[in-house]
């Protein structure tokens, strides 16, 4: 009898299929890797399992019994546990005050006080038991990251725990450390927990793995035995073999175009990018590729500004600048599509009109006051050309459907007349329709001799719409590949080689 | 033609409840003064007690304009109050040392607008909470007031002429209270009809999308506290004006009060957001009340607990309404 054992869980948001028909099981004592493409669905997955999402469709059976779980809590009850990417420590706290968040603190009769001795006597008989090495006495915000994640999964073994889900836990760590966590997870299974472990890096999951669940496209594309598994196996079965790029989709050479943005070398004070060199000719869709956590909206931001650069240079249309701002930017004809246009798109509590003006909003000042007539026409003609619904120019963007918003975003960047866009998951949340106005519209600016440089997550949207595409690891560029000959293996192929 | 589709009014409680959301605190307004007028006919409900009223709530309508500057921007400034004290000391100091009346308006101006622009320079350059900047702000201008006047009250040698503003009128109407409209409109003006305004509301609304947008989010925010700075100290040489005299705790008191109108104004209008209007009404309800309960002889420290329930009941009923949205 497993230990878990899901059948057909279905998850939609609105039109959004996030699981469909999603059948696994897990074995106490053993060890299920977890593998999928950006948005196949595996956090989904977990998020149904722990509590924190209610499925649509579908049953949960644990220890043979059917359960529904429909808190945290009721997971936690159960024993399933999740060691989070962001790890949920109290920054303040010591380790052993984040040890017992969560569990009962022994304490005097009625909580008059904390028994200090007894709880520092339980962590030290388990560290020993588990034989790690961690000064618990160090507050959460003094300890290294990796010494973070062992506190966390530490606090997780505190309680008992039956099922412990791993999301990217080498993400932060080193070599020496992901070996500590290996031999604890291995602790684990001879104890009889059972491990879920999802990662991109493919070795880890052939080395810990004693079967391997391919998510693909919210579906389970199957469950290999760790023996009959390899990478390209693995690889075929994430992509959808079947997929045929778009062969409507008109492409460009643009190679003898004059070069419209060119990134030399660049850096960011942070790290989070390495010296990256791109290039984007006028009349091209550039795509940007990587997993998720490779640097992706990191590098766009340093482009346009936000971000702080270490060393190398923008050059827009020959002109060259070493430290770039917004305000440069958009003087240089350059606009930014940002990822989430909630927090950084829009002002959400204003309106249509207000929005859309705000980057050129001295282009419809006199001086002593905004123009309104003219910015309210100006506005109107771009939201018929950019087919926007709303009530009118003054309806406020929080009251707009997600698609009418990203116009919204569009069309605010459009009449700046830019030459060349950054777009950060451009179609991210969109409708259908939407999405295919959206790669019209760029493929058209394009034609006008403008470039587009396109980041998506989406591996056959950045196939069908773009004209040739960098693929990004680890905050570095490591290839470049032309879009109408790529495939989806082999843009999956590049970023998991390590 | 354009797209656009029609929202058809479901039902008239829907435009009712929009209608009382918007105008609700003016609607509470409208009340508490019928209430008033019934209870004190004689001495309540009459020309010289509106007049009165006027003149009354001039230096909190400033003031409390000056606390909405800054939460346009989605920031909190907490030396208005020491601020507007600083004001009136200096003022006063310059004219009791024989300097010209204009330079004893002017120069408190100018002083706060550094001191607002310094504020927000710490705000924006190393990311502190405007509360805790603007809190220790205070008290350095507090302490600075007190190094200025000895922690004594400035009242001799102040020339009548000092006092013209605050005391005369024109013709029936107060000149505090005129001052008070055109600080009222020109704000009105500069926050809903100019580039500048709007980009302050785009940046409290959202600061990553303004910069984003190319807006110079640290500029504009400076701006903003040197505006609210520079009309706290407006006030508190309005308020020297009108007794003739600077005290050096004499702001200390609106405040709190220049919040509480802000608040209030937040409810009406424009509904949660920061408007020279809502602010001006919010001031004319506290002023409304502090008269008439005056006048029916509640003591003070019932005032207080009376003006605050208020506060707190209109944001509650702010509040529901939105979730019942």
């Amino acid at each position: 009898m497993s230990l878990l054992e899901v059948k057909q869980l279905d998850k939609r948001f609105g039109l959004h299929h996030a699981l469909s028909q999603i059948s696994l099981s897990i074995e106490a004592g053993k060890v299920l890797g977890l593998v999928g493409e950006n948005g196949a669905g595996k956090s989904t997955f977990i998020k149904i399992i722990t509590g924190v999402y209610a499925p649509d469709g579908g049953s949960i059976y644990w220890n043979g019994q059917l359960e529904t779980i429909t808190s945290p809590r009721d997971a936690h009850r159960l024993g399933i546990h999740v060691l989070h990417q962001d790890r949920h420590l109290i920054p303040a706290f010591s380790g052993y005050e984040n040890l017992y968040l969560g569990t009962d603190i022994p304490q005097v009769k009625f909580g008059l006080r904390i028994r200090w001795h007894e709880m520092k006597r339980r962590a030290e008989a388990l560290k020993k038991e588990l034989g790690m090495e961690l000064d618990l006495d160090k507050t959460a915000e003094e300890m290294s990251p990796p010494e973070r994640t062992l506190l966390e999964l530490m606090r997780v073994m505190m309680q008992d725990c039956k099922l412990l889900i791993l999301d990217e836990p080498t993400a932060s760590l080193t070599d020496q450390e992901t070996e500590i966590l290996f031999r604890l997870i291995q602790q684990l299974t001879a104890q009889g927990t059972a491990i879920l472990y999802v990662s991109h890096r493919m070795e880890e999951i052939f080395k810990l793995s004693d079967h391997i669940a391919v998510f693909r496209n919210g579906k389970n594309a199957g469950t290999l035995q760790r023996e009959e598994a390899n990478l390209n196996k693995v690889i075929s079965m994430m992509t959808d073999t079947d997929y045929q790029a778009a062969a409507t989709h008109e492409r460009q050479d643009a190679s003898m175009n004059p070069v419209l943005l060119s990134v030399n070398q660049l850096s960011t004070v942070d790290g989070r990018v390495k010296p990256s060199s791109l290039q984007v000719h006028a009349g091209e869709v550039v795509g940007i590729f990587g997993l998720a956590g490779a640097g992706r909206t990191e590098l766009l931001e340093a482009i346009y500004g936000t971000r702080s650069i270490q060393e190398g240079e923008v050059v827009i249309s020959g002109k060259s600048h070493r430290r770039m701002s917004p305000q440069k930017a958009l003087e240089a004809g350059m606009v930014f599509i940002p990822e989430d246009r909630r927090s950084e798109g829009l002002v959400m509590g204003m309106t249509i009109r207000e929005n859309m003006t705000l980057p050129r909003l001295q282009h419809f000042s006199s001086g002593l006051y905004v123009k309104q007539r003219k910015e309210k026409h100006a506005v109107r003609q771009w939201m018929e050309n950019m087919n926007v619904k709303a009530v009118g120019s003054e309806q406020t963007v929080s009251e707009l459907s997600g698609g009418n918003q990203q116009k919204v975003v569009f069309a605010k960047a459009l009449m700046h007349e830019p030459i060349l866009f950054l777009c950060d998951e451009a179609t991210q949340a969109v409708d259908v329709m939407t999405r295919e106005e959206i790669h019209r519209l760029l493929r058209e600016q394009a034609n006008q001799n403008r470039g587009v440089l396109y980041v998506t997550s989406d591996i056959h949207e950045i196939l069908d719409v773009c004209d040739r595409i960098y693929v990004l690891r680890e905050g570095s560029i490591v290839s470049e590949i032309a879009g109408g000959e790529a495939t989806s293996e082999q843009l999956l192929q590049i970023c998991y080689n390590r | 033609m354009m797209e656009t589709t029609k929202i058809t009014k479901t039902s008239s409680s829907v435009q009712w409840s929009k209608l009382f959301r918007s105008y609700g605190t003016v609607i509470a307004g409208i009340l508490i003064i019928i209430m008033f007028s019934v209870l004190n006919p004689g001495s309540f409900a009459t020309l010289d007690n509106a007049i009165n009223i006027s003149r009354q709530i001039s230096f909190l309508v400033i003031i409390g304009i000056g606390a909405t500057i800054v939460m346009s921007v989605s920031e909190f400034d907490l030396s208005i109050g020491a601020m507007a004290s600083l004001g009136g000391v200096i003022a006063a100091k310059i004219i009791a040392s024989g300097g010209p009346l204009w330079i004893a308006f002017v120069v408190p101006v100018l002083v706060a607008l550094i001191i607002g622009f310094i504020n927000g320079w710490i705000v924006t350059q190393f990311r502190v909470l405007s509360f805790i900047t603007t809190l220790a702000m205070s008290t350095v201008l507090g302490g600075f007031t007190f190094w200025l006047t000895g922690g004594a009250t400035i009242f001799e040698n102040i020339p009548d002429s000092f006092r013209y503003i605050g005391q005369k009128s024109l013709g029936s109407i107060p000149m505090l209270s005129i001052v008070m409209l055109l600080v009222t409109i020109l704000f009105w003006y500069v926050m809903t009809q100019t580039a500048f305004g709007r980009r302050l509301y785009a940046i409290g609304g959202n600061e990553s999308a303004s910069r984003i947008a190319g807006l110079r989010v640290k500029w504009n925010k400076n701006a903003a506290f040197a505006l609210g700075a520079a009309l706290a100290a407006l006030t508190g040489v309005l308020m020297a004006s009108r007794l003739g005299s600077a005290h050096p705790t004499a702001g200390n008191g609106l405040f709190l009060q220049a919040y509480a109108a802000a608040y209030l104004g937040m409810t009406s209008f424009k509904e949660g957001v920061p408007n020279i209007w809502g602010t001006f009404v919010g001031a004319a309800i506290i002023g409304v009340l502090a008269n008439g309960l005056t006048i029916m002889e509640v003591p003070t420290f019932m005032q207080d607990v009376i003006t605050g329930v208020i506060v707190i009941a209109a944001v509650i009923m702010q509040r529901l309404g939105r979730n019942a949205q």
